[in-house]
């Protein structure tokens, strides 16, 4: 029975390979195919790969779309991780009457889905635009804004600083470290992989969001990628050769991101100190 | 150390602030529109549409056709539809102008609902457009309490397109297709699957296009005339409807299809012998060379029920001017283009082959010419001419609504349950649903 048992677990695990990688590879093909034989289902790679590349850089502004998109993913994770991380330590490390209680209406606020605080969102940064142009409505700023403070980032920070030893803390303290001295320069270093898998979550949320840069964003200049992908197949007669080619591209940075944090990823999620 | 860590992370932090904030102050122009009005130069005027190669032109070719008095700026703004619906619904809902463009194009099948939600945030065109140049449809799509709001645009005419080559195999001219009942197309399927092997039609079980097109084109429509009340239950064009997909699921003639793409492959593959659709389909047709010659096409089937004609609508929309600063000058520019500029017409067919429904701009040269893909057919002469016969509906508010309810009880009528029951539970989901 032992014997039969390896070749039917890599069976089962090379089935699920290829279902999940199958998507992937129909991609990638139809990047390289005309628009007539995407839609009849061509499986194989044919010769149309630099006439759809080139077609997408011609009819639309990848540049900019990838620089907003950069710009924005970047400047949101970099503040949701510091906002964050700050506040699941503070809620973990410290000892305060109302704690848990704030901390728990927090975690209900996971509950309310992004499309009801919406309307209210929206009207909040028209009024900003009023006051201040450069963080209302229409500006890259306005679009990452409202997720950079997420009750999972910090739900997740907390948990993972359950596992970071008080004595260093102590120790830092005795060595006449400030509470934000300890925070920066022994938290934050030891802390290194679940700073990792934080900054893989925040960045693929931040590059995919949809629905709010949509509202925000107006002018083509201010376009992120999922939109401008949107956009392309809006047309009575879409291109599927060119939006195939935008959607490999709009994937790689996240893929990449991915496989170069891979190992502090699944470190993260492990928790970063080990006991 | 400390200081110098404090300084990193407050730089960072003015960095990226800096970087997002960066190209502000020379670019709000999409704010509001046209606060320059008072002004000397020119005003500027934002519109939102979706397709870069039929609205967005069509928009193009009206700046340079423009000719009034105000000088415009004019801004295009390209958005797929469903973003600019929830674009729309989320700006005009939360009472903020701020943002939103001068001239939006809306589906017909929405507009109701964006009307009737928002009053105020529209501009009225009745002074600005002679309703009674536009086909009658439209214009009753397009207004609302006596008041014409938008400025029709494209007609969506429909039409059977039939494959030449298919319908002689199984020995029927295009002469057999044209003027007949859906019981007569379904018989013609049958035969044209046993001599050439091919489905008749290719069909998306979660789109309703194929319904509301013979819904219309029998002048009847979901709601009772008021556009509110739902009427489903004693509804006979759409008993017939249903009873037509049906038939045509029983007599195997259909391909079933999921997406958009998959309806494009039905018919670019040859995997099927007729669509009857919109007329903004021709240039997706014409996507497959290789079939070119093999393509003709007759006014859609009609309905047997009373006043059921071969002439009907699958979407199309319209232009409207937001009750915004700078509308006048938004609604000068429509009225001056799109409302009354004959010419104009004549460029947006031979240009982007987009058909208008300003009947004074129906007539001519570009009109008349033959499609060589079509065998020399004038098929935008033929298309103008059935968009003038399209019984007008009011659309009402929630057509997409009760397309949801219809779809699921479409499938358990498919699948056993009496007409009577489907239709009846749909009418009183309807009722709940949209109280």
């Amino acid at each position: 029975m032992k014997k039969f048992k390896r070749p039917l677990t890599y069976l089962f695990l090379s089935i699920a390979t290829l279902i999940s990688i199958y998507p992937f590879f129909w991609m990638i093909v139809s990047m390289t195919n005309e628009s007539v034989d995407v839609t009849q289902g061509r499986q194989l790679p044919g010769t149309h790969l630099f006439e759809n590349l080139s077609k997408l850089f011609d009819q639309v502004d990848m540049v900019t779309a990838l620089t907003n998109s950069a710009i924005i993913a970047i400047a949101s994770t970099f503040l949701t991780l510091l906002i964050a991380s700050l506040a699941g330590y503070g809620f973990q490390m410290y000892r305060s009457k109302g704690k848990d209680i704030v901390f728990n209406i927090l975690l209900l606020s996971m509950m309310i889905p992004f499309a009801s605080i919406m309307v209210p969102l929206y009207r909040l940064f028209g009024k900003i635009s009023q006051t201040a142009p450069f963080l209302g409505i229409d500006t890259l700023t306005a679009a990452f804004l409202p997720t950079i403070t997420t009750a999972f980032f910090i739900f997740f920070f907390k948990q993972n600083t359950k596992m970071f030893p008080k004595d260093l803390i102590e120790a830092g303290r005795i060595d006449g470290l400030s509470e934000i001295g300890i925070f920066f320069r022994i938290y934050v270093p030891t802390m290194k992989t679940t700073y990792a898998a934080a900054a893989i979550i925040a960045f693929m949320n931040s590059w995919n969001n949809f629905l709010w840069p949509l509202v925000v964003l107006q002018s083509p200049d201010k376009q992120t990628i999922p939109l401008l992908i949107s956009n392309l197949g809006s047309s009575y007669a879409p291109d599927y050769g060119m939006i195939m080619s935008a959607i490999t591209i709009a994937t790689l940075p996240t893929a990449l991101v991915f496989f170069f944090m891979q190992k502090h990823f699944v470190a993260g999620m492990m928790g970063s100190v080990k006991g | 150390m400390k200081k110098v860590l404090g300084v990193l992370v407050t730089l960072l932090l003015l960095i990226t602030l800096a970087a997002c904030g960066g190209s502000e102050d020379e670019d709000t122009s999409g704010d509001n529109g046209g606060e320059g009005t008072e002004s000397d130069g020119p005003t500027e005027v934002t519109a939102w549409a979706w397709d870069p190669n039929f609205n967005i032109r069509a928009l193009e070719l009206a700046e340079e056709a423009y000719d009034g008095e105000t000088e415009l700026d004019l801004e295009i703004i390209e958005n797929a539809q469903d973003d600019i619906v929830q674009r729309l619904n989320t700006g005009l809902s939360s009472g903020t102008t701020q943002g939103m463009p001068n001239i939006v194009l809306i589906e017909d099948y929405r507009a109701q609902s964006f009307l009737q939600s928002y009053p105020e945030a529209f501009y009225p065109l009745t002074d600005y457009i002679n309703p009674d140049d536009f086909a009658s449809y439209k214009v009753e799509a397009t207004s609302f309490d006596g008041e014409n709001y938008g400025l029709p645009f494209d007609s969506g005419v429909t039409g059977l397109y039939v494959r030449t080559d298919y319908l002689e195999e199984a020995g029927y001219t295009v002469e057999d297709v044209t003027d007949i009942t859906w019981s007569e197309y379904i018989e013609i399927g049958k035969d044209v699957k046993e001599a050439t092997g091919y489905n008749m039609i290719t069909m998306d079980p979660n789109d309703f296009g194929l319904v509301r097109m013979m819904l219309q084109s029998a002048g009847s429509w979901y709601f009772e005339e008021d556009g509110s009340t739902p009427n489903l239950e004693g509804n006979p064009a759409l008993r017939e409807a249903f009873e037509v997909h049906k038939a045509m699921m029983e007599a195997d003639i259909v391909r079933l299809h999921s997406d958009w793409s998959q309806f494009v492959g039905g018919f670019n593959s040859g995997d099927v012998a007729s669509v009857p659709t919109g007329n903004w389909i021709t240039p997706s047709v014409k996507a497959e060379e290789s079939q070119a010659g093999n393509w003709a096409v007759v006014p859609q089937p009609r309905l047997e029920v009373d006043g059921g004609t071969t002439a009907s609508n699958l979407g199309g929309s319209s232009w409207y001017v937001l009750n915004t600063d700078g509308k006048e000058a938004a609604a000068e520019f429509l009225a001056n283009t799109f409302g009354s500029n004959e010419e104009f017409y004549t460029t947006l067919v031979e240009e982007i082959g987009a058909l208008g429904t300003y009947t004074p701009g129906t007539q001519g040269e570009a009109f008349e010419a033959g499609d060589e893909f079509f065998d020399g057919q004038s098929i935008i002469q033929d298309f103008s001419n059935w968009t003038e016969e399209i019984p007008p509906v009011n659309y009402g508010m929630h057509t997409y609504a009760i397309d949801d309810i219809l779809v699921v009880e479409m499938q358990h009528y498919l699948d056993g349950r009496s007409l009577d029951e489907a239709l009846s539970n749909a009418q009183d989901q309807a009722e709940t649903q949209l109280r």
